[in-house]
C-alpha cells in the first residue's frame, strides 16, 4: 500500500464516519426508530454497557481518584497551596479525568464490541439481508446501540464524579461535617453554569463517538472475512483520536 | 442480534435499567441544585460594588473574605464609563452583618495564588452597610513592589559593601579602634590612646609631675606665709599693738583738748587778763601742734602697716 493511497484512504474513512454519523443523526429524529424492538434492543446496551460493569467500575474510579487526590492534596500542603488543592482537583480530576477515562473505558470495552459486532454482520451478509427486506438498518440497530452508549457513558461518569466528589471530601476534610461549608464554596467556584453545560454537552459526545465510529468502522468491513480485523483496528484508533480531540477542544474552550 | 450468546439477559432488564438511569439522573440533579445552594442562588443576597482603577486578578466567583472566611463572591466585573474597574460582589444577607459603613475593601495581589479582596471593619457597632453600597477598594500589589524593594535593597547593599570592603571606612575604624586599644594596653594606658602618641603622653605625665612638685613647694610657701602673718612677730601682731598705741595717743589727745576747751572757756570768761591768757595760748598751741603730729605720725604708720585702710581722714572734735 502506497503512501498517497493510504492517505486517501484514512481520509475516505473519516468521510465515512462523518457520513454514518449524520445519518444515524437523521435516523434518530424520525419517529419510526422508536420502537419496543429498538426500546429493547437499547435497553440491553445499556445494561451490558453500564449496568453490568457499574459497582466494579465506580470502586476502581474511588481507589484510582484516591491515590491521585491523595498525592495532589499533600503535595499542594508541601508547597503551602494547600486552598488551591481542592480546586485543582475538581478541576482536573472531577471534570477532565473521569470523564475522558470513561469514555475510554466504554470505548475498550463496547466500542470494540459493537465494532466487531457490526463487521461480522457485514461479513455475514446480514446487512445487505436487511436492506433487501427493505428494512434500514439505521434505525434498527444503530441508532439504539448509539442512543444506549452515549446514556451509558453519561450514566457512568455522573456517578463516577459523584463518587469521587465524595473521595474528595474525605480526603480532604477526613469523616470531618465541619469542611461542607469551604467544600461547598470551592464547588460554587468550579462548577458554575458553564462548566456544568460543558460537562453534560462533553459527556454526551463522547457517548455519542464511542458508539458511532465503532459502528462506522464495522460498516467498512467487506464480505471479506479478513477484511473485519483492518476495519475494527481503524475504527478504534479514529475513535481515540477523536476522543482526545474532543477533550482537547473542551480544554481550549474552557481554558485558552 | 436478538440472543446475546455469552452473557444472559436478566428478567427484570426494564427494571434494572430505568434504575441505572433514575440514579443517574436524581444524581445529576442533586448536584445541579447542590452547585445551585453552593452558588447561594437560594439564600437572600445584597449587593456591593467595589470600584478599583485596576481589577487585574479579579476573577468572577471570587471571595470576599472577612478575618480569613469567606463572606461574598464577585458576581460581575465591568470597566465604567471614567475608567476605572467596577467589581459586584454579592454578600448573603447573613454574612452581611460585618459589613459597616466604615468598613474598608482591600485587593492585595500576592506572589503566589490570585488576588484577594478583604474587607475591614474597625467598628462593628457602626450603622450596617446598605444594599447596593459602592465603595472604593484600595490596591496592594507585592508584585509592584518587589522591583522597587529590589533597587533599595541594591543600594542598600551598595552601601554596605563600600563600608566593608578595602579601604571602607568601616575597615579603617576597625584599624583605629585596634591601635587605640593597643595603646590602651601600652606603656602610658588610655592616657596614650587620648593623646594619639606617647610624646604627647610623656609630656603630660612630665608636667603632673613637676605640678606635683609645685604643690609641695606651695604649701611650704603657704606655711610660712601663716607664720609671717598670724604667728608672733607678725603682720598682724605689729598692726595690734600700732592699734593700742593709737588709742593711748588718742587719749592723750582727749586729754590735752579737754584742757583746751577749759582754757579757751577761761579765756572766754577773762578778759582782763589777756596778755597772761595769749602767753598761755602759745604754749598751748604748741603742745596742740605736737600732739596732731604725733596722730598725723601714727596714721602714716597704721596706714602702712594695714595696706587696705586708704581713708586715712581723722575726724577731729
Amino acid at each position: 500500500m502506497s503512501t498517497p493511497q493510504a492517505a486517501f484512504a484514512w481520509f475516505r474513512a473519516w468521510g465515512r464516519a462523518a457520513l454514518f454519523a449524520a445519518a444515524a443523526a437523521a435516523a434518530a429524529l424520525s419517529l419510526s426508530a422508536y420502537t419496543a424492538r429498538t426500546r429493547t434492543l437499547a435497553m440491553r446496551q445499556i445494561y451490558f454497557n453500564a449496568w453490568h460493569v457499574l459497582p466494579g467500575f465506580t470502586v476502581f474510579m474511588a481507589l484510582l481518584s484516591w491515590v491521585v487526590i491523595q498525592i495532589t492534596i499533600s503535595l499542594a500542603r508541601d508547597y503551602g497551596l494547600a486552598q488551591f488543592a481542592l480546586e485543582l482537583v475538581f478541576r482536573a480530576v472531577v471534570l477532565e479525568l473521569i470523564p475522558l477515562l470513561t469514555a475510554f473505558y466504554v470505548a475498550l470495552r463496547s466500542g470494540a464490541a459493537i465494532a466487531t459486532e457490526v463487521a461480522m454482520m457485514r461479513v455475514s451478509g446480514e446487512l445487505d439481508e436487511l436492506l433487501s427486506a427493505h428494512i434500514d438498518p439505521y434505525e434498527r440497530e444503530f441508532v439504539p446501540r448509539i442512543a444506549a452508549t452515549a446514556v451509558s457513558v453519561f450514566a457512568l461518569t455522573i456517578v463516577s464524579c459523584t463518587v469521587v466528589m465524595f473521595v474528595a471530601y474525605l480526603v480532604t476534610y477526613g469523616a470531618n461535617p465541619s469542611g461542607f461549608a469551604e467544600f461547598s464554596r470551592t464547588v460554587a467556584r468550579v462548577f458554575g453554569p458553564y462548566a456544568l453545560t460543558g460537562l453534560a454537552v462533553k459527556c454526551l459526545a463522547f457517548g455519542a463517538v464511542v458508539a458511532v465510529i465503532p459502528i462506522a468502522a464495522g460498516l467498512d468491513a467487506t464480505r471479506e472475512p479478513e477484511s473485519a480485523p483492518d476495519a475494527v483496528m481503524g475504527g478504534m484508533v479514529r475513535l481515540f483520536v477523536t476522543l482526545a480531540l474532543i477533550e482537547l477542544i473542551s480544554l481550549a474552550v474552557k481554558y485558552v | 442480534m436478538e440472543q446475546e450468546g455469552f452473557t444472559p439477559i436478566p428478567k427484570n432488564l426494564q427494571f434494572r435499567v430505568g434504575l441505572l438511569l433514575g440514579l443517574t439522573f436524581m444524581v445529576a440533579a442533586g448536584f445541579i441544585l447542590y452547585a445551585l445552594y453552593a452558588r447561594g442562588v437560594f439564600e437572600a443576597t445584597q449587593r456591593l460594588t467595589l470600584v478599583s482603577d485596576n481589577a487585574e486578578g479579579v476573577s468572577l466567583g471570587m471571595d470576599l473574605s472577612f478575618s480569613g472566611f469567606p463572606i461574598g463572591r464577585v458576581v460581575r466585573i465591568s470597566l465604567a464609563d471614567d475608567g476605572r474597574a467596577r467589581i459586584e460582589v454579592e454578600v448573603p444577607r447573613k454574612d452581611a452583618r460585618w459589613l459597616r459603613v466604615t468598613s474598608i475593601f482591600t485587593l492585595e495581589r500576592g506572589i503566589v495564588g490570585g488576588a484577594r479582596i478583604r474587607a475591614f471593619s474597625g467598628n462593628l457597632q457602626d450603622p450596617p452597610l446598605p444594599d447596593g453600597a459602592e465603595r472604593p477598594v484600595l490596591r496592594g500589589d507585592t508584585q509592584e513592589e518587589i522591583p522597587r524593594m529590589v533597587a533599595t535593597l541594591r543600594s542598600t547593599l551598595e552601601n554596605i559593601e563600600q563600608l566593608t570592603g578595602p579601604g571602607g571606612s568601616l575597615q579603617q575604624s576597625l584599624g583605629n579602634l585596634r591601635t587605640a586599644t593597643e595603646r590602651v594596653g601600652g606603656r602610658h594606658g588610655a592616657l596614650g590612646a587620648v593623646l594619639g602618641n606617647d610624646e604627647d603622653a610623656k609630656k603630660v605625665v612630665a608636667a603632673i609631675e613637676r605640678a606635683n612638685a609645685l604643690l609641695a613647694s606651695m604649701s611650704g610657701v603657704v606655711a610660712k606665709t601663716d607664720q609671717r602673718v598670724l604667728g608672733p612677730g607678725g603682720v598682724v601682731e605689729g598692726t595690734q599693738r600700732a592699734v593700742d598705741q593709737a588709742n593711748v595717743i588718742l587719749n592723750e589727745l582727749r586729754e590735752s583738748l579737754k584742757r583746751v576747751d577749759k582754757i579757751l572757756a577761761d579765756a572766754q570768761s577773762v578778759s582782763g587778763n589777756a596778755k597772761a591768757a595769749t602767753q598761755d595760748l602759745a604754749a598751748l598751741r604748741a603742745e596742740v601742734d605736737a600732739s596732731l603730729r604725733k596722730v598725723t605720725g601714727l596714721i602714716d604708720e597704721i596706714n602702712r602697716k594695714w595696706p587696705f585702710q586708704r581713708d586715712s581722714e581723722i575726724r577731729l572734735p
